[in-house]
């Protein structure tokens, strides 16, 4: 089911009809969104019921926290942190995070994971999903995303060292499925 | 950035139908719990209302006890109700018969009096003289008997002063008792008569 309507509300009319609980404009917002925030979710999560439930969880939170929104950055972008938010604290009740022993990593500059960009988005999803969900949620945060080491450690409580030190071993292990030819299996 | 970074920031795909649904009966119930959240607000509110006034109440009620109690245990008892003239006739008998024998016997006033006091008979009446405000005020036998008493040969405690004063005060000014003056004005005479002799 998708809403239909000939008037194509402005995002502020769509978040004022949501705040006032409209169902017509929460169906809008939504059809918008969803597919955006969908990658989002398939990207943090370890399967697609996981997925699905973040996707629901970030929905209802988008719609009681509208009234919070300020308009200083975009309406995407906050709904997009909402989304990673949930997905962190999903994958957080799921799993104990510990803080590794900091080494001195091989640094994998980004370009030798050049070759993943001629790989089909499905299939460069189906790698970094093969990532450990530590991993994943480190080189998501940090490659895709651009949060810093600072930022990621308060989100996911840990150091900022352990963050430098996932990622790195993230993009080792990225780098030897590239060279294994891994990617092309589906996701469950 | 890296073109797969771009990919992947911005892969999209559509949901599964059903997250709408589990999306839309999520906010149902919110709205659900909201309205339960409310009523129980309300309930809630008018409860502790409720609770307040009650003890309040209780609070009031039992301020006003004590204000009671101090008044009854005052030994002076003042009267909104008229007297029956009975009961004024019976009160002006003992006033007569305390002031005359404080006035024939001025020697020995304070024995008469509260002699007088001590009987059975009168142990339970009150004097009834009027009041600053024209009503009729009753005073116990011992309190008349203190106001007698309270002269400079036997000045009260300081804590009666005060309230000895007053009701001095107020019998000098009383026009119900049974002579021209009020009764301590009497017994002022007596004890100047007492002097004199």
């Amino acid at each position: 089911m998708t809403a239909t309507s000939n008037h194509i509300p402005s995002e502020s009319d769509l978040i004022k009809g949501c705040i006032e609980g409209d169902a017509q404009m929460q169906r809008l917002l939504y059809d918008q969104f969803s597919p955006k925030m969908y990658g989002v979710c398939l990207r943090y999560t370890e399967n697609t019921e996981d997925a699905n439930d973040v996707m629901q969880e970030g929905f209802i939170k988008v719609y009681k926290s509208l009234s919070k929104f300020r308009a200083e950055g975009s309406f995407e972008g906050w709904i997009r942190r909402i989304f990673i938010n949930t997905s962190i604290e999903h994958y957080r009740k799921k799993v104990k995070l510990y803080n590794v022993t900091e080494v001195q990593e091989n640094t994998i500059e980004d370009s030798e994971l050049d070759a993943l960009d001629s790989l089909a988005t499905k299939d460069i999803l189906n790698i970094v999903n093969k990532l450990s969900p530590g991993y994943k949620q480190v080189f998501n945060l940090h490659v895709v995303e651009g949060y810093s080491h600072k930022e990621i450690a308060d989100l996911l409580g840990i150091t900022e060292g352990t963050s430098k030190s996932q990622l790195a071993r993230a993009k080792g292990v990225l780098k030897k499925m590239i060279e294994a030819g891994i990617g092309s299996t589906n996701r469950n | 950035m890296q073109n797969f970074k771009n990919k992947l920031y911005n892969y999209e795909t559509p949901p599964p139908e059903e997250i709408w649904n589990r999306i839309s009966e999520g906010m149902q119930s919110e709205k659900v719990i909201n309205i339960s959240h409310h009523r129980k607000s309300k309930f809630i509110f008018y409860a502790t209302a409720a609770a307040v006034s009650v003890v309040i109440i209780f609070l009031g009620s039992l301020f006003f006890k004590n204000e009671k109690i101090s008044n009854s245990t005052g030994n002076v008892a003042t009267k909104e109700n008229p007297i029956s003239p009975q009961k004024m006739k019976d009160s002006m008998f003992l006033n007569q018969k305390i002031l005359e024998s404080i006035i024939h016997n001025p020697k020995e006033k304070k024995e008469i009096v509260s002699n007088d006091l001590r009987e059975t008979n009168i142990h339970t009446k009150y004097l009834t003289i009027e009041g600053p405000n024209g009503k009729p005020v009753k005073i116990s036998p011992k309190v008349a008997t203190l106001i007698v008493y309270a002269d400079k040969e036997f000045p009260p405690r300081p804590v009666w002063s005060d309230k000895i004063c007053k009701w001095q005060q107020i019998m000098l000014s009383s026009t119900i008792s049974p002579t021209s003056a009020g009764l301590a004005d009497l017994v002022q005479n007596a004890s100047n008569n007492d002097k004199l002799q």
